[in-house]
């Protein structure tokens, strides 16, 4: 046993402002300031691109062309600054094409994660016959780009009267989402210990009891990234949207900003049609900006073992 | 309550050609405490995990009591296990993981609570009832896993080296508690470790298993006194016991010049003129040197209560194969005078030599 009193006032020690590094990661080596300079100037073209888009959803056409990257004027001074956004609004139908969207995406977003995660859940953790080789399949199914299957798709939802309509849409999203869903989360069911499973057969829970109530809440990290990156990405889907939707009380926020962009161009209102993009944009900027840091740790998570 | 039977129970492990487990032969008795040691990969986790029905059985049977459970999925055997990361559900409080498979065989809420907060009670885990797994220190965490096993009273429990993430001290402490608590409740237990002295303390018997074979099952002290053959000789007991391959010639084995005498039964027993001597570190006696056995202490370990002393005979004994003798652990009491380069003489106690076949690895009769 020490006998030195711990008690004796010792002057408060202050930590470092900033921890030393480990030796040898400081240095500027070429590859790091050739990555740094990338990363910033990645960054900075991105920010431009979006102060432009957000600027110019203020301006007057002249202002977009004469000065694009000055602070907008004209509307401000007109006491009406919100007028391109209005415009927009007003002209592209909007109203209705956002609640179209948000229920669209919500729904679908849901349902291809309910549908999603119990197949990533058997093909990765009940041992069936060939679940490597389906889980293969699955995945094949994100090497294959959507655009080359829009026109059989169309073909064969027209047969059976669903283009034109929101549930076949639905339908579309839920069906060509699939295979990234379930393939994100079989990464995330395999990081999970077998030995949980184990325990709860022992305590005698049967297959979808352990998975509903043992590994469906630690995988909840995991189902909610895929609930977002779904409604992100189909929240900006447009190519579907236009082929499959012509009427326009059946227009997604994207597909109306298509209908709108033809107008607006036409009249030259390119204020208006940027506010147009703004209104679209922003929302998913917005969730992202808020959700970030847990979308990144989610699409990692299954990456660690 | 119940006995468990190992009938030639076999597994093989996909894209193995030799087995896991090999003909597994065990019976343990109701409410005994059986140890299964060996070293890393022999098949210890694999033949609980047969018992618990988490592998299948690729040939013979498994019996927990007078029934055949050898194709009954997990939850018909009647098994509580720890696991060795202990396997709690990190998403529930401590109550509900105690109190998880309760819930599941649909035991009444008031019921259920009194029996978790009774297992609680009797692993001081009352405290920490409503907290997450995460925030419990690893022995808590590791109590929590055995309230999980005991609220249940199985048949039998099934244990997969439960101390091994646990530091040295609250292993021993546990240890003890593991160990009465399971006296107490008369549960047949098996309990894999690969510590030898958790398998000395801790078991009624003790199975070591070598590449899925039982090599031995027996008390510690019988595992200890009468090694069945070179294997348990040389992994029972710390420091190992000195095995000496030496000849046999005429009615003695030569050890480092002295005869060691061989009975007429050990003498019949043997299938070649190459045996092996074991004598334990405490097995020797340390006399003046000149007699017994000549020697130089080429190490010494003090451990305080006792001192190790690693010698070389002066005159070594032919090896069958002519390498040369490892040196032979002799153990002194603690603070002994001992210094490296002393020369000492040492002789066998009476009663402490064991005779091996160097051909087979088998005991030979006294
Ligand atoms: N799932 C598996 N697939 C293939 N081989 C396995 C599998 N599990 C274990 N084995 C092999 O079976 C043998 C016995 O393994 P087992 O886990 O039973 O050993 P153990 O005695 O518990 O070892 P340890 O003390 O290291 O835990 C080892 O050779 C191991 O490599
Ligand atoms: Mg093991």
């Amino acid at each position: 046993m020490s006998t030195v009193d711990s008690r004796v006032s010792v002057a408060p020690r202050k930590p470092p402002r900033k921890p030393k590094p480990a030796p040898g990661s400081r240095g500027l080596s070429p590859l790091r300031v050739l990555g740094m300079a990338f990363v910033w100037l990645f960054t900075a073209v991105n920010l431009l691109v979006l102060y432009w888009l957000v600027s110019a959803a203020f301006k007057t056409p002249i202002e977009i062309f004469t000065k694009p990257f000055a602070l907008p004027a004209h509307w401000f001074e007109r006491g009406d600054p919100f007028r391109n956004f209005a415009y927009a609004w007003d002209n592209a139908g909007f109203g209705r094409a956002f609640l179209v969207t948000v229920v669209l995406v919500a729904v679908s977003s849901v349902v291809i994660v309910l549908v999603s995660a119990p197949a990533a859940y058997a093909l990765t953790r009940l041992g069936a016959r060939g679940a490597d080789g389906m889980t293969n399949f699955v995945a094949i199914g994100m090497g294959v780009p959507f655009q080359t299957v829009v026109i059989p798709l169309f073909i064969g939802m027209a047969e059976v009267n669903l283009t034109n309509d929101l549930f076949g849409m639905f339908l579309v999203y839920v069906a060509l989402s699939l295979p990234f869903t379930v393939f994100l989360l079989t990464g995330f069911f395999k990081s999970l210990p077998d030995e949980l499973e184990e325990a709860a057969a022992l305590d005698g829970a049967s297959p979808l009891r352990t998975f509903r109530t043992i590994m469906l809440p630690l995988a909840r990290g995991g189902l909610v990234t895929a609930l977002i990156l779904n409604a992100i990405g189909l929240w900006n889907e447009t190519l579907l949207a236009i082929v499959f939707l012509n009427e326009n009380a059946n227009f997604t926020l994207a597909r109306a900003l298509f209908a709108f962009n033809s107008a607006a161009s036409y009249q030259s209102e390119y204020g208006g049609l940027i506010a147009g993009v703004a209104i679209v944009v922003l929302p998913m900027l917005v969730l992202y900006l808020l959700l970030a840091r847990r979308i990144i740790t989610g699409l990692t998570l299954g990456a660690g073992k | 309550m119940a006995t468990v039977t190992f009938d030639g129970a076999t597994r093989y492990y996909a894209g193995s050609p030799v087995p896991a487990v090999d003909g597994l032969d065990l019976a343990v008795a109701d409410g005994e405490f059986l140890v299964l040691v060996g070293p890393s990969g022999c098949g210890k986790s694999t033949t609980l995990r047969m018992l618990a029905g988490l592998e299948g059985v690729d040939d013979g049977a498994i019996r927990i009591g007078e029934r055949d459970v050898t194709d009954l999925p997990p939850k018909d055997r009647d098994i509580a296990m720890v696991f060795q990361n202990y396997a709690l559900y990190p998403h529930m409080t401590v109550a509900d993981n105690i109190g998880f498979h309760l819930k599941i065989a649909k035991m009444p809420k008031a019921e259920r609570a009194a029996r978790v907060r009774e297992a609680a009670a009797l692993l001081d885990l009352e405290p920490y009832l409503d907290r997450k797994p995460a925030k419990l220190s690893g022995g808590q965490r590791q109590r929590v896993a055995m309230g999980r096993a005991i609220v249940r009273r199985p048949q039998v429990f099934c244990m997969d080296e439960p101390l091994s993430n646990l530091d040295a001290k609250l292993r021993v402490q546990t240890r003890a508690q593991i160990a009465s608590l399971q006296r107490r409740l008369g549960v047949t237990t098996i309990y894999v470790t690969h510590d030898q002295v958790e398998a000395m303390t801790m078991g009624d018997r003790v199975a070591v298993l070598k590449d899925g074979v039982l090599q031995q099952c027996d008390t510690p002290i019988g595992l200890f006194g009468r090694p069945a053959n070179l294997f348990v000789a040389g992994f029972i007991g710390s420091p190992a016991m000195n095995l000496i391959p030496t000849r046999a010639s005429g009615e003695s084995a030569d050890v480092g010049g002295t005869p060691i005498p061989l009975s007429p039964a050990a003498r019949a027993a043997l299938t070649s003129e190459n045996i092996v001597v074991g004598i334990r570190p405490e097995g020797w006696r340390t006399l003046p040197a000149g007699d017994g056995v000549t020697a130089t202490i080429e190490a010494v370990e003090e451990l305080g209560s006792d001192q190790y002393l690693y010698c070389s005979a002066d005159t070594p004994h032919l090896t069958p194969d002519g390498t040369a003798p490892q040196p032979i652990a002799v153990r002194a009491p603690g603070m002994s005078p001992w210094r490296r380069g002393d020369k000492l003489g040492l002789a066998p106690q009476p009663g402490a030599v064991h005779l091996f076949d160097a051909e087979t690895g088998a005991r030979l009769p006294d």
